[in-house]
């Protein structure tokens, strides 16, 4: 009885998986340079942009990280974030949401580590939900669609993302 | 703290293959079928299945029930060491490298526990500090996503080279209904910052796009994303991302019809 015997561990990342995605789109751009190379030149030019994009924020949620595996034990983010969290997991989660800056695929990282020590699926699907509540983008939607339609827009994205990030929870929990 | 209110380790945690202390002991802590609890003062077993045994639960999991039922010390064939550093964070001893039957483990043990504690500081000096281990922790987790990441910005990088704004703005009929749907995909393949959303929302309703099409594609563009979806899956798993994206892309034409007609409402009763 070894340890790491005969058993795998399913729930290792797949890291093979990852490269081979990763390699997936490398052949695309390769292919694609062959057919269009002034396009795929620009899709590059694109890519900085992204990747610039989303230096702040992995940032961000690399101190997130740290934070929660220095600090946070599974039973306490089972207590915050868990299934019996409730309302208060479904709060806090919404807050997090409406308040992370960047795009959403930079979040991941930190979601899968909240996932791996205990943190339900509501919670998850409520956060990544409310991202598309922006506080600090408010006052230039403001200025293109009206304060009133914003106004109503937030409100009811909010609830939405509540509903879905419960919705969620409740097909994971049925159909796992 | 827990720890300190112990006197000597009264209840003994072992993962099992089976329910009774005649069964084998798991090899890993984490994917043992069952825990068997035994009360060294009274000597009685309590049974519970493994949550994380399913494989589809994370390890994590099975930490959070020994803290629960409130172990003092696991007696197992191996337990990883990052479940090793919260159980120890909890005040739960964890001593490894046993086999046999669990009865024979316990006899073992409680002839001579003390002797098996060493085996617990040789694994504790491994960290030299909890600072540099969850340093050491989190970089490696960030950098086992990066690839993916990679792969993310690449087909978005693609997306936004080959398709033109006239072509998105081509996919709209003219319709509230059917604007709504075509507003819902046309966000959930787009992805970037959500200040595009609103340009091109803006520029939508200039051509004459209903609001109903504008809002569920300001909706979709940050709630649901295709492009990232593998990235999704990969990271939190197949069918809480189907479900998520799924669920969003339908909120996104609810929300839309909600927010409308309310505006409406407004406009027309109140201003």
């Amino acid at each position: 009885m070894r340890p790491g015997g005969s058993r795998r561990n399913p729930k290792q990342t797949p890291t093979t998986r990852i490269w081979g995605f990763f390699a997936l789109v490398l052949l695309i751009y390769g292919g694609l340079y062959i057919v269009s190379p002034r396009k795929t030149a620009e899709a590059l030019k694109n890519c900085g942009h992204f990747a610039s994009q989303i230096a702040i924020p992995l940032g961000l949620v690399f101190v997130f990280m740290l934070f929660i595996n220095l600090f946070l034990s599974p039973s306490q983010i089972m207590n915050f974030l868990g299934r019996k969290a409730g309302f208060k997991g479904l709060f806090l989660s919404a807050i997090a949401g409406i308040i992370s800056v960047g795009p959403i695929f930079a979040w991941y990282p930190l979601l899968k580590n909240l996932r791996d020590k205990g943190a339900s699926s509501t919670i998850l699907a409520t956060f990544l939900c409310n991202r598309s509540v922006k506080p600090f983008l408010l006052p230039i939607m403001v200025s293109f669609f009206g304060w009133k339609y914003v106004l109503i827009l937030t409100f009811f994205s909010v609830l939405g993302a509540m509903t879905v990030g419960v919705g969620v929870g409740v097909l994971t929990q049925k159909y796992p | 703290m827990r720890k300190s209110r112990i006197v000597r380790p009264v209840k003994i945690l072992i993962p099992s293959e089976g329910t009774s202390l005649d069964s084998q002991i798991g090899d890993r802590f984490g994917t043992s079928p069952w825990f068997l609890i035994t009360d060294l003062t009274t000597m009685t077993v309590e049974i519970y299945a493994n949550p994380a045994a399913d494989m589809k639960s994370t390890g994590m999991q099975a930490v959070a029930c020994v803290i629960e039922k409130k172990a003092d010390v696991i007696l197992t064939g191996y337990c990883s060491p990052l479940a090793e550093k919260y159980l120890r964070a909890n005040g739960i001893k964890v001593i490894q490298n046993l086999q046999g039957k669990g009865f024979n483990i316990l006899e073992q043990y409680k002839k001579k526990g003390y002797l098996f504690s060493r085996e617990c500081d040789t694994s504790r000096s491994e960290y030299k500090s909890l600072l540099g281990f969850s340093l050491l922790q989190t970089l490696r987790q960030v950098a086992v996503m990066l690839p993916l990441i990679g792969g993310v910005i690449g087909l978005l990088g693609l997306f936004n080279a080959f398709v033109s704004k006239q072509v998105l703005l081509s996919i709209f009929p003219g319709s509230n209904g059917l604007d709504t749907l075509a507003g819902s995909c046309l966000g959930s393949i787009s992805a970037g910052n959500p200040i595009n959303s609103y340009i091109l929302g803006n520029a939508l309703l200039k051509r004459g796009v209903s609001l109903f099409g504008i809002t569920a594609f300001i909706v979709s563009w940050v709630s649901v994303g295709l492009l990232q979806l593998p990235a999704e899956i990969s990271l939190l798993g197949r069918r809480f991302a189907i479900y998520r994206n799924a669920f969003s892309f339908l909120m996104a034409g609810v929300i839309a019809f909600l927010t409308v007609t309310v505006l409406q409402l407004f406009q027309g009763s109140f201003f």
